[in-house]
């Protein structure tokens, strides 16, 4: 009687055990999505996180309405949230454009704003250029500041139509592309994740394969893999400290894309060197003998026989690293750095998206914010996850019949 | 010296660490022949057939002295070790494919020597499966994984991969102790015809097996070879009370 109640006590623990991980993980997800979800659209992905003021220069063309009002008056700016709607919209058919005023709240300052609201086919706007001659785009969202030289603060939104009615022919428009957005951090991510790889899966493969292939089992591999095994439980700050000292200091690679590659490199390669040395040591030992028998060397054993049978576990090693890049956050906090802005060369700096996550919560408080793009990050994650799982699959030479 | 002769050893003896495998090995194995060697396990005759192509290398407690002379030449000494087993091919126990197509398994050996000429490992290919009579199964899958074929047809597979060096030697080690009957007299067809090219060196734990496919056999028994002759004088008059015993199925 008494095994039968301490059996339905120890079940009962490990249910609510379960219970409690995975509730507290659905919480977690869950809390993120509802915050953040509201800010996540086209445009949040595809911006700028900064502002950035153009001229455009557009010929001036009589384009009709083709929208009935309620409609027109449906189009406001994505950023809802920080954005009161003041006036308008008011279409001006000389550039075929809505207008509307809105108070745009950047960091705590409000600032009163004109803004496009919507683009009327064949707008003039379609075909805009910059003062070099190239074509810009234009959105709505963007916001204008002048016209021919007539600056609009200070002027109602009906004052602001006038004067841009009033002008005719080539017209010169001040114009600021909206920020907010984090394309730059995405770009930043993956170049982060690609230049990271590049560097840390042959030294990491190499490194396995001299250790499970080469070297003579004894007190020297047993080093080198509890020094690997280390490296794998130290904190990343310690390797952003190390990072900025050597890379970023005694190197002189400034704080850029190259130095936090390179310390998240270091953070990578003990995972790659576990994982591909434990796929080597799955490979049998029956392969190995009878490419040696067949007269192949070694080399030749290795890179045409056993590391292809290695290919499922490398790509577990890939995995795993892809989340430890785009995760990583403290060592590129001190290497690559927090400006958003995609990396122009490898000698510049950028923030990857858990940096930019970090800065505008701490810096902006704007949880909303960095919710949004933690529902980018998990969403990355999970993209990528499921492209090497089926990447591996594809390689996988024992699934092949 | 016998210009017959393929591998003639001299007092050969091997440890793995302190315990002695191999113990004053004495033997001589003629050209085009096949041999067998027999014996209960843990006697040291796959060790013995390991020692002829290196594969011993591999494992590192291993110690050998004395002399195995192939060609002439010494296999311990200063030979290539690779050119050496392309010349003295192997067959394992256990069929052992590499996961690739059939194709890039015959063409493995022969692109590993740097051939790349695609005609002539065409050419290879096919004469090498049919050598081992496995063209006709698997002609229009070439491409496709060696993994996806049957126990028997993978063990020819490996016969044929090693034929595509066309070595002198092939040795063989249990090869029919993983496959049933059918695939097993398949493998035994294929031996006596590869009999008239190659010299043939085979592990067996079939005695049936070693009396039907062989010219020469020798009895192992604890590191030693107690008998050495011709298959049907071991099978019919040994001249060693221990073969004897154990032909008759007195132990092993």
């Amino acid at each position: 009687m008494s095994r039968k109640v301490s059996d339905l006590l120890t079940k009962g623990i490990i249910y609510l055990a379960t219970g409690i991980t995975l509730s507290v993980l659905l919480f977690i997800v869950g809390f993120i999505f509802i915050k953040g979800i509201g800010l996540v659209n086209w445009d949040f992905l595809t911006r700028d996180f900064n502002e950035k003021v153009v001229y455009a220069f557009i010929e001036s063309n009589d384009v009709s309405l083709s929208l009935d009002e309620e409609t027109l008056n449906g189009k406001m700016p994505f950023d809802k949230r920080y954005e009161t709607h003041l006036e308008g919209p008011i279409y001006i058919e000389n550039i075929g454009a809505a207008i509307a005023k809105v108070a745009y709240k950047n960091h705590s300052t409000e600032r009163e704003q004109v803004v496009i609201t919507y683009i009327e086919k064949d707008s003039p706007f379609d075909s805009a250029k910059d003062s070099t001659g190239k074509n810009i785009t234009i959105g709505t969202d963007y916001i204008l500041q002048s016209i021919n030289g007539t600056d609009f603060s200070g002027m109602t939104l009906a004052e602001v139509a006038e004067t841009i009615s009033a002008e005719s022919g080539e017209l010169k428009i001040k114009i600021v592309q909206p920020g907010g957005g984090i394309k730059s951090n995405i770009i930043t991510t993956l170049y982060m994740v690609l230049l990271s790889l590049l560097v840390a899966l042959p030294l990491g493969i190499f490194g396995a394969i001299y250790l499970t292939e080469y070297a003579k089992p004894g007190r020297l591999v047993n080093m080198i893999r509890f020094a690997a095994e280390c490296l794998a439980g130290i904190p990343s700050i310690i390797f952003g400290l190390f990072g900025m000292a050597f890379f970023v200091v005694a190197l002189n690679f400034q704080i850029s894309l190259i130095s936090g590659s390179l310390t998240v490199a270091i953070i990578l390669l003990p995972v790659i060197i576990r994982s591909t040395e434990e796929a080597l040591k799955t490979v049998p030992m029956a392969f190995r003998e009878g490419s040696l028998a067949l007269g192949a060397t070694k080399l030749q054993t290795i890179f045409k026989v056993v590391l292809p049978c290695a290919v499922p576990g490398i790509a577990t090693a890939v995995l795993l690293s892809i989340g430890r890049v785009v995760g990583e956050s403290a060592a590129l906090l001190l290497t690559a750095g927090t400006v958003a802005q995609i990396p122009g060369t490898l000698f510049s700096p950028g923030s990857t998206l858990t940096v930019q996550a970090y800065y505008v919560a701490k810096e902006e408080g704007n949880i909303e914010l960095a919710c949004a793009i933690g529902i980018v990050i998990i969403v990355i994650v999970i993209v990528l996850n499921i492209l090497s799982r089926i990447t591996s699959d594809k390689l996988d030479v024992f699934n092949k019949k | 010296m016998d210009a017959n002769i393929k591998f003639n050893t001299k007092n050969l003896n091997l440890f793995y660490g302190d315990f002695q495998a191999l113990k004053a090995i004495n033997m001589e194995i003629r050209e085009k022949e096949v041999t067998a060697f027999i014996g209960p396990s843990g006697c040291g005759k796959s060790t013995f057939l390991r020692c002829l192509n290196r594969m011993n290398d591999l494992i590192d407690s291993v110690k050998i002295n004395g002399e195995i002379i192939f060609d002439g030449q010494d296999i311990n000494g200063t030979i290539d070790v690779i050119n050496l087993r392309t010349r003295v091919g192997m067959v394992f126990q256990k069929p052992n494919p590499f996961p690739m197509s059939i194709y890039d398994n015959i063409a493995y050996g022969p692109k590993c020597q740097g051939l790349k000429d695609k005609n002539q490992l065409d050419t290879l290919v096919k004469e090498s499966l049919m050598k081992a009579a496995l063209w006709e199964e698997v002609k229009d899958r070439l491409n496709k994984s060696a993994l996806g074929l049957s126990g028997g047809q993978q063990q020819r597979l490996c016969i044929a991969r090693t034929i595509a060096m066309n070595p002198e030697v092939i040795l063989m080690d249990e090869p029919t102790s993983a496959l049933d009957p059918i695939a097993t007299a398949k493998i035994e067809d294929l031996m006596s015809s590869l009999k008239k090219d190659y010299t043939i060196i085979i592990v067996t734990h079939s005695m049936q097996q070693a009396g039907r496919i062989s010219d020469k056999t020798a009895f192992f028994l604890m590191g030693e070879v107690i008998e050495f002759n011709e298959t049907p004088i071991i099978f019919t008059n040994p001249q060693d009370k221990r073969t004897e015993d154990y032909i008759t199925g007195r132990f092993g």
